[in-house]
This record gives C-alpha cells, structure tokens and sequence, in this order.
C-alpha cells in the first residue's frame, strides 16, 4: 500500500502534498476564503457544515492524484473518521429550536458526520462503499487496516480522511489516497503519524 | 408588492446561505427550484415553510401546496400578501 498523494486543510491554510497552497490566517471566514481561491464553481458549499466544506476543499485538490484507470462508480471506497462526530453542528441545531425557535432543517440534515462522504460521493459521483468511524483519536493503524480489507476486496483506492471540528474550535481535515503497491519504504502508520505531525506542526 | 419581493429576495438568500448572490441576481419569475432556477433541493422547501411561518406569521397547513406557492418570487410574494 502506498500513499498518493495528501492534503491538509486548517483555519490557518490549505496543503497539498506537505506544500501550503492557500493561507488564510486571520480571515474571517478561512473556509470561505479557501474555497474562493479554489475557483470552483459549487454553490452548494456555502450550505455545508464545516467537516463538509473541509472534506470538499481537501478533496477537489487532490482530484488530478487520483488513478486515471479508476472507475470512479465502483473502485474507490471512502474511509473518515473523527472523534467529535457532528457535535458542532448538534449544538448550533440545538441552538436554532431552543434559543432562536427556528428549528433549520439545513442544520438538522449536518447532524450525522457521515453526511461528510454523501456530500463529496454526491460531487463526484461516486457510487463505491464509505464508512465513518468515530474514535479517540487519529488512529494510523485503523486506516490501515481498513483501507488493507477494501483494497483487498477489489477497491483500486481509498480516500481516507480524519476530519475534525471540536467545540472549542479547533478544526482539521487530514486527507490521503491510497493505493496497492508491492514495494513499501516504511509502513504506512509510520508515515500517516509523521505526515500528521508535520501538518500540525508538532 | 415589489417591496415585499425585495424583502423575500433578501430573506431567501440568507435564509439559505446562498452566499454567491445578490437580490438582483433573482429573477421575479425565474423558478427558485431545479436546474432551471437556482436549483435549489427539498431541504431548502423546508427552510421556506420555516421562513414563511417565523416571517410572516403564515403556516401552510398542506405541504402540497409548495409546488406552487414555492415555485418563483412572484408567486410566493402572491401568497404571503393573500394569506398575511
């Protein structure tokens, strides 16, 4: 198994490949701002929730890695994963029925994480299998695993994730494709935990 | 009448997050839903229930009704001033 390509999105930035592509400290609106320097043309992100708009940008830059031989329909499975579900967004369709006493259907549909792979398998037309897990804390050895068993059953990628938005408004989104391959340098837990790491800057 | 199309222009697209448009990007006419109009979805045929209710104090009891009440500026600016 080998690593693709990856990207990192982040109040502070976009990454591609360990590269920044777009710097967005200090905007008001950072997700906003990214994906007007995107350039595409997708109106229905300013109606997403945040893991949403992360995954979308996160994604859309990693489009030219994907395998050209891919049947996008059937060969590529989604593995994301979190530790806060959708609480950010639990909380604001809280807020809209208990403080506002406007219930947002808008806000009700963001109320499960995995809405994250439906929007982005909606974009691209993706029609393989997904999942969302959520855990303590990204976890190498999990999307491993995984991405191992859906290779192995016939999938030719996996776009994996690690997409975050806490309460107390930290928010990250980490992803990367992966592939089949019969020579690996180092394990790719190795790898993911140091990309990880560098992108956090820790 | 045009002030109450003004408003509901206004409405829709904060009520919607349609953050790429202006009032005067709406058409009176143009359909709000399909790939015609804005394309907009279900979700957003409920946002407009909710924002007729808390706007305007009108509910719609047959949600069938929608089709039509929802289907432009003009017509739902038609219906609020017949049932506000």
């Amino acid at each position: 198994m080998k690593i693709l390509a990856h990207s990192y999105v982040c109040p502070k930035g976009v990454s591609l490949n360990g590269k920044q592509l777009f710097d967005t400290t200090g905007e008001e609106n950072p997700l906003k701002s990214a994906y007007q320097q995107l350039g595409v043309d997708y109106p229905k992100f300013y109606k997403m929730d945040v893991l949403s708009k992360m995954a979308f940008i996160g994604t859309e830059i990693l489009l030219p890695f994907f395998p050209k031989e891919l049947d996008q329909e059937n060969d590529l499975q989604l593995i994301f994963a979190n530790n806060s579900a959708s609480q950010n967004t639990d909380n604001l369709f809280v807020e809209s029925y208990e403080q506002l006493n406007k219930p947002s259907p808008s806000l009700f549909v963001y109320t499960l994480p995995n809405i994250v792979t439906g929007e982005l398998c909606i974009r691209h037309k993706w029609y393989g299998e997904n999942c969302f897990f959520v855990e303590d804390a990204f976890n190498p050895a999990h999307f491993s695993e995984w991405s191992q068993i859906a290779l192995n059953k016939g999938n030719n990628s996996c776009l994996c994730a690690w997409v975050e938005a806490k309460t107390n408004g930290e928010q990250e989104c980490f992803l990367f494709l992966l592939t089949n391959s019969e020579n690996e340098e180092h394990s790719i837990e190795f790898e993911l935990s140091t990309l990880i790491k560098q992108y956090r800057n820790e | 009448m045009s002030d109450l199309k003004e408003n509901l222009k206004a409405q829709i697209i904060e009520q919607l997050n349609l953050e790429d448009l202006t009032p005067a990007d709406i058409r009176d006419d143009a359909p709000l839903f399909g790939d015609d109009g804005l394309g907009l979805d279900s979700i957003d045929a409920l946002e407009f229930i909710v924002l007729l209710d808390s706007n305007y104090g009108i509910k719609i009891a047959d949600p069938a009704e929608g089709k039509e009440i929802f289907h432009s500026v003009n017509t739902l600016a038609d219906y609020i001033s017949k049932n506000q």
